[in-house]
C-alpha cells in the first residue's frame, strides 16, 4: 500500500512537471516567440529590447523555464503585463468563487443522481428510468451555454424572479442569501450536465452488483429487498463511482468556465477567457497550472480512495498480481 | 438470430451471438440470413427507429449545408440597416433579421456548413491520431506504451477547454486551426480504447500464425488487427462528431472560434445574447440547431453501437414472445 501510494504520488508529480513543460513550450511556440507575446505591440525596437531584457526574455529558453519554475515553487506566479499586478492577487479570489460554484453543482447533482440511479436500477426500463435516459440524452447534446441563456431569458427576464448574472447584487456584497439566489441558475445549468452522466453510472454500477452471486445468496436467505439493496449492494456499487468522479474533474472545470462566462460569475474560467482575449499569458499559464493541479490531485485522491475502499484492488504491477 | 450461424467466426464480434440460442433447437427465424457481420449490423441499425430518425435528420442538415448557396434567400453577410431586428415571419425574412439586418435563416444555413465541417473533420483527424497511437502502444507495449500512456495522462489532466482557449489565443482564431486543435486535444479516448483492444487481440492465435508465416508487424497492426477493432472505433468516431460540434460552438461563443464575417451557430448565439432584451427569440434558433444535430449524431452513434454489439439484439418483442412460447413448449 505504501509503495503504491509513493508510486502514485511520484506519477502525479511527473504529470504536473510535463504539464508545466507543455504550457511553457506552447507560449514559446507562438508565432514571433514570447518576445512578441509578452511585449506591447507598437513598441520601438530599442524599447522592445530593453523591456525584453527587463523581463528576462533575452535569456536562453531553459533558463527562463527554470526561473519560472523556481518562482512557482516559491508561490510567485509572475506579473500581468498590463499594470504589472501580481498574478496571484487576481487569481486566488477567482479560484474561491469557482470552487463555490463547482462544489454546489457537484453536490446537488450527486445528491439527486445517486439515489435516482439506484432507484432506476431496481426498476429497469420503468417510467423513471426512461425519464432519466431522456434527460441524459438532452444533457449530452445541449450546449450548456445555450441552456444558460434560455434560463436567463425565462427566469430572469420574463418572470423576473431570479437575478440575471453576477455573484452578488451591487449593494449586497458578501450576503449569503443573495449569493444563494445568484447560484440557482448557474448551478442548474452545471448540474444538468453532471446529472445526466451520474444517474447512468450509478444505475449501471448498481445493476452490475445486483447481478452478482452474493446478492442472490442474500435474497435466497430471505433478506428484505430493501436490505439487499442498501446494505449489501450499495457499498460495492459506490466504488466505481468514486473513480468516475475523479476522471470527470477536467470536464467539470471546463463546463464551469462556460457557465461562468454566461452568468458573468467572477471565477477562474471567466478570468481565463478574459485574459485570453487580452493575451495576458502569465495569467493564462497560471490558471492552466492551477486547474491541472486540482485535476491531478482529484485523480490521485480518487485512486487512493478506490484502493482504500475496495480491498480487492491490487497494488503493485508485477508482484501483486500473483497474490 | 439464426444468421449468426453462417457468419465466419473470425469476424470477432459475433461469436457470442451463437450462445444466444440453445443448441439443438430448431432455428426459429423465417427470413433468409443476410451474409456477413456488416450486413447484419446494417439491418439491425435500420430496425432502430431512433437511429434511423437521427440519420434522416443528419442527412437533412448535410443537404442544407451543401445546398446553402441555393436555398438561402440572402447573402448571410449582407447588412441591411433599414431592417434590423425584424421578428420571425416578417416578409421575406422567414426567421427575421439580426441587429445588423442580416437574414437569420440564411445565416443558420451557412453556419451549418462550419459546424458540420468542424464536427466531421475533428472526429476524423482525432480518430486517426488516437488509433495510430493506441495501436502502436497496445501492440508493441514496453517503453512505447509507457510514453504514450503518460502522454494520455497528461492530456487528460489539462481541462480541454482551457487548453483550446490557450492555443487559440496564442495562434489566433482560424477555422483550420480550430479543427487541428480540437483534434489534438480529443484523441486520448480513442487511443485508450484501441490500446485496450490491441492488448487483447495481439494474443490471438491468428496473430501468432501471421507472425509465423512472416507477415510484417505493420501489416498485422493496420491490416489484421485494425479490421477486428473497427467496430468500437466507428462508434467512438460517430459520438465524437457531436462533441466536436459542441466544442466548436462553445469556443465560437466565447469569441475565440469562428470570427465574423464567417458565421457559426456558436457565434450567432454570442451575438444573440447581447440583444437578448430586444429579441429573445434570436438565441433560440442556433441553439436548437446545435441540439438537434448533436442529438441526431448521438442517436446514430448509439444505433451503430447497438447494431454492432451481438449482446444487444433488436428483435421485435412479438417475435421474442413467439420464440418463448415455442421453446417453453419443448420443455425449456
Amino acid at each position: 500500500m505504501t509503495e503504491y501510494l509513493i508510486r502514485r504520488v511520484l506519477q502525479s508529480v511527473l504529470v504536473l512537471f510535463l504539464i508545466t513543460i507543455l504550457t511553457f513550450a506552447l507560449i514559446h511556440a507562438a508565432p514571433g516567440g514570447p518576445t512578441q507575446v509578452f511585449l506591447a505591440p507598437g513598441l520601438s525596437p530599442e524599447a522592445a529590447q530593453i523591456q525584453a531584457h527587463n523581463l528576462g526574455l533575452d535569456q536562453k529558453v531553459y533558463i527562463q523555464y527554470l526561473k519560472w519554475i523556481g518562482g512557482l515553487l516559491q508561490g510567485d506566479l509572475g506579473h500581468t503585463f498590463k499594470n504589472h499586478i501580481p498574478v496571484g492577487d487576481i487569481l486566488w479570489p477567482t479560484v474561491k468563487n469557482t470552487m463555490i460554484l463547482m462544489a454546489a453543482a457537484w453536490l446537488l447533482s450527486l445528491i439527486i443522481a445517486i439515489p435516482w440511479g439506484i432507484y432506476n436500477s431496481t426498476k429497469e426500463y420503468g417510467f423513471s428510468d426512461q425519464t432519466s435516459n431522456f434527460i441524459s440524452y438532452l444533457g449530452f447534446a445541449m450546449p450548456t451555454f445555450w441552456f444558460g441563456i434560455i434560463l436567463q431569458q425565462t427566469f430572469a427576464m420574463k418572470l423576473d424572479i431570479l437575478p440575471l448574472s453576477d455573484m452578488y447584487d451591487m449593494d449586497k456584497q458578501g450576503d449569503i442569501g443573495n449569493l444563494m439566489l445568484h447560484l440557482v441558475l448557474p448551478v442548474t445549468v452545471l448540474s444538468l450536465g453532471f446529472l445526466a452522466g451520474y444517474v447512468k453510472y450509478s444505475r449501471a454500477s448498481m445493476l452490475e452488483v445486483l447481478n452478482q452471486d452474493y446478492i442472490r445468496t442474500a435474497r435466497a436467505k430471505g433478506l428484505k429487498e430493501r436490505k439487499v439493496v442498501f446494505r449489501h449492494a450499495l457499498r460495492n456499487a459506490l466504488i466505481p463511482i468514486i473513480t468516475i468522479l475523479g476522471i470527470d474533474l477536467p470536464i467539470l472545470v471546463g463546463g464551469a468556465a462556460l457557465t461562468e462566462s454566461v452568468f458573468n460569475w467572477p471565477g477562474m474560467g471567466r478570468l481565463f477567457v478574459e485574459m485570453a482575449v487580452s493575451r495576458e499569458y502569465s495569467v493564462l499559464m497560471s490558471i492552466t497550472l492551477v486547474v491541472s493541479v486540482l485535476v491531478v490531485i482529484g485523480n490521485l485522491v480518487a485512486d487512493i480512495l478506490y484502493a482504500v475502499v475496495d480491498p480487492r484492488v491490487q497494488y503493485g504491477r508485477g508482484g501483486g498480481s500473483a497474490a | 438470430m439464426s444468421d449468426s450461424k453462417v457468419q465466419p467466426a473470425a469476424s470477432g464480434f459475433n461469436d457470442k451471438t451463437a450462445q444466444g440460442i440453445p443448441m439443438g433447437m430448431p432455428s426459429p427465424a423465417v427470413e433468409p440470413p443476410p451474409s456477413g457481420p456488416w450486413k447484419t449490423s446494417a439491418k439491425k441499425f435500420m430496425h432502430n427507429p431512433f437511429a434511423v430518425t437521427g440519420l434522416v435528420i443528419l442527412i437533412f442538415f448535410i443537404l442544407a449545408a451543401l445546398l446553402a448557396h441555393w436555398i438561402a434567400p440572402y447573402d448571410p453577410t449582407r447588412i441591411d440597416m433599414m431592417f434590423p431586428n425584424l421578428p420571425a415571419g416578417s416578409e421575406g425574412h422567414l426567421l427575421g433579421t439580426d441587429e445588423l439586418g442580416r437574414d437569420i435563416f440564411s445565416r443558420l444555413l451557412y453556419s451549418s456548413r462550419i459546424s458540420l465541417t468542424v464536427g466531421f473533420s475533428v472526429a476524423f483527424v482525432s480518430v486517426v491520431i488516437g488509433t495510430l497511437i493506441g495501436a502502436l502502444s497496445g501492440y508493441f507495449g514496453g517503453w512505447v506504451d509507457t510514453i504514450a500512456m503518460r502522454l494520455v495522462d497528461v492530456m487528460y489532466s489539462i481541462p480541454t477547454l482551457f487548453l483550446n482557449i490557450l492555443i487559440l489565443a496564442i495562434f489566433g482564431s482560424k477555422a483550420s486551426y480550430m479543427i487541428w486543435i480540437l483534434a489534438l486535444t480529443s484523441w486520448m479516448g480513442v487511443a485508450r480504447l484501441v490500446r485496450g483492444n490491441y492488448l487483447q487481440l495481439r494474443e490471438m492465435q491468428y496473430v501468432e500464425a501471421a507472425k509465423a508465416i512472416g507477415v510484417s508487424d505493420w501489416r498485422i497492426i493496420f491490416g489484421h488487427l485494425l479490421r477486428n477493432s473497427s467496430a468500437p472505433i466507428i462508434v467512438t468516431a460517430t459520438l465524437m462528431v457531436g462533441g466536436a460540434i459542441l466544442s466548436e460552438s462553445a469556443l465560437s461563443y466565447l469569441g475565440l472560434g469562428i470570427q465574423t464575417p464567417n458565421t457559426s451557430w456558436g457565434l450567432m448565439l454570442s451575438n444573440a445574447q447581447e440583444f437578448m432584451l430586444t429579441d429573445p427569440l434570436q438565441a433560440l434558433y442556433p441553439g436548437l440547431c446545435i441540439l438537434i444535430v448533436v442529438l441526431a449524431v448521438n442517436f446514430i452513434g448509439d444505433g451503430i453501437r447497438d447494431a454492432m454489439d451481438p449482446r444487444k439484439t433488436t428483435i421485435p418483442r412479438r417475435r421474442l414472445d413467439q420464440w418463448r412460447k415455442k421453446f417453453s413448449k419443448s420443455g425449456i
